[in-house]
């Protein structure tokens, strides 16, 4: 599997302004770099095909009635290296198979939730398995969590 | 023979009382509609019918007498019923049934049958003895029963769905407000987090981190509570290790170990915030004083059950205070108007080394 390094590059799908921006900064303030948002799939067929992201946070109600479960399976067509990780106020709304996801972050997330969600996501990408303590902030996918087992 | 020609006989008698056979002069005068038929010729016809059963029919003698019984039926008489006394006179058995019959006038009535054979000393059938009764009262109160029994159902299944229906959208709403709830402590915890980046005096930030972490706390237990079943309790045991996990997970502090020995605790949720809040205090607390300036130690927490009261217990191995002297001035009055008002006392023990914090209050508070 691709094994990237930090920092990473990260694209932001989230259709609330304010949650956009808190997110980005967090990103930023642990040292990684987001190289692009989306508020809806449309906006997100829009990028660039040379975009790539390491990894991408999706909201699952995104803007102009779409979903972030199509954005997921989107990423996954464009760019199928990117890990994709959902978050989102109704995660019982993800499915079995998290559409292609490998994992979600619940609304409302803490700050210190968030970032120790963070912290353990860039182990799990870029070294895995994760060494952090599991947060109750992250869910992994049963198929990212399977990719560690296997090392 | 001789007693066919008796029934003949009867016909003759004019007076009620005297002359002739005194039971058929009784049969002639009884309220009770009777008829005798006679199978013994073609299609088997009455050759007696009384005064009642003229009345309760309309017709006349005349009228009746030579013709077969079912030209009192019509078009609404059961035809299963019709078979039945059809299949009762071939088998020369009783029988009894309730047939809606038709008047001269049209009208109609419902008949309570009764048919049986009457037989010769050898057993052979010699006549047919029909009494009626009008029972349409009867029958019609069994009819209004029927249909006032549909009805009252079919307005139990109406306001059965109703009420699935009313339990539907109540859950719809539940599930509407949460999810704004959550959208809304998302967005208050998110603006805070900008303004906090905008500000450089330490102070003013250290303060905005502590309001951060308050609403963080409280996003907390709206989460856990709508994640569970039930969402009049709150396991404030649960909630605690997720508290201590979060709250040291986010000072980055990698030297500070947890020690923790914690049972499910349910309490109603009406407290959960407030309680939450104050373990919030409690557990910063310990993490900024306990382990200040990077020196690293073991954060010790408990949740217990014990002869109806709990205790949670907040233990650091750092230099022991023992007060809440170091609590900031907020998080102090948190503490204590926060546990008054759920029933619990928070008591500062120095532990040598460290301090000891105990919340504690009786289930069910």
């Amino acid at each position: 599997m691709h094994r990237p390094q930090p920092p990473l590059s990260v694209l932001i799908v989230e259709d609330e302004a304010l949650l956009a921006m808190d997110i980005e900064a967090m990103i930023e303030d642990v040292g990684h770099h987001v190289v692009g948002e989306a508020a809806s799939l449309f906006d997100v067929e829009a990028l660039s095909d040379t975009l790539d992201p390491h990894l991408a946070f999706v909201d699952l109600h995104l803007a102009k009635q779409t979903s972030g479960l199509d954005v997921a399976r989107l990423i996954t067509l464009r760019w199928p290296r990117t890990f994709i990780i959902f978050v989102t106020a109704n995660p019982k709304k993800i499915p079995d198979d998290f559409a292609g996801g490998h994992g979600v972050i619940s609304k409302p997330f803490s700050r210190s939730g968030l970032q120790s969600a963070l912290r353990y996501i860039e182990e799990g990408v870029c070294d895995p398995p994760p060494t952090s303590p599991q947060p109750s902030s992250f869910l992994a996918s049963p198929a990212f969590a399977a990719s560690w087992a296997i090392q | 023979m001789e007693q066919r020609d008796d029934w003949h006989l009867t016909e003759a008698i004019k007076h009620e009382l005297g002359r002739g056979d005194p039971f058929a002069a009784a049969v002639r005068a009884t309220r009770m509609p009777m008829v005798i038929t006679d199978p013994a010729q073609a299609d088997n016809p009455i050759i007696f019918c009384n005064k009642a059963f003229q009345n309760l029919t309309g017709y006349e003698r005349e009228e009746i007498v030579g013709r077969n019984c079912r030209f009192l039926q019509g078009p609404g008489t059961d035809r299963q019923s019709v078979i039945r006394i059809k299949s009762a006179i071939e088998n020369g058995t009783n029988i009894e049934i309730d047939l809606l019959n038709y008047r001269k006038d049209g009208s109609t009535f419902w008949n309570a049958l009764y048919l049986s054979p009457v037989r010769d000393v050898a057993g052979h059938i010699q006549f047919f003895f029909a009494s009626q009764l009008d029972v349409s009262a009867r029958v019609d109160a069994q009819t209004e029963i029927h249909r006032r029994h549909d009805e009252i159902e079919r307005e139990v299944e109406r306001r059965t769905a109703e009420l699935n229906e009313a339990l539907e959208a109540k859950t719809l709403l539940l599930h509407e407000v949460d999810h704004r709830v959550k959208n809304n402590l998302t967005m208050i915890g998110s603006l805070l987090r900008l303004q906090a980046r905008t500000i450089n005096d330490p102070t003013i930030t250290a303060k905005i981190e502590a309001m951060l972490e308050r609403i963080d706390a409280l996003a907390t237990v709206h989460r856990r509570l709508y994640q569970s079943d039930n969402v009049s309790k709150f396991d404030v045991g649960a909630f605690t290790e997720n508290l201590v996990a979060d709250l040291v997970g986010a000072s980055g502090r990698d030297d500070i170990d947890t020690a923790t020995d914690i049972e499910p605790i349910d309490i109603p949720s009406g407290n959960a915030a407030a309680l939450g809040l104050v373990l919030n205090e409690v557990v910063t607390n310990a993490i900024k004083h306990g382990f200040a300036d990077g020196r690293p130690g073991t954060l010790k927490v408990s949740a217990r059950k014990s002869e109806g009261q709990v205790t949670i217990t907040i233990e650091d191995d750092g230099p022991g205070i023992g007060s809440t002297d170091t609590v900031d001035g907020l998080g102090r009055v948190l503490i204590k108007r926060l546990s008054r008002q759920v029933g619990a006392r928070a008591e500062w023990i120095s532990a040598d080394p460290g301090t000891l914090v105990r919340i504690i209050f009786p289930m069910e508070i």
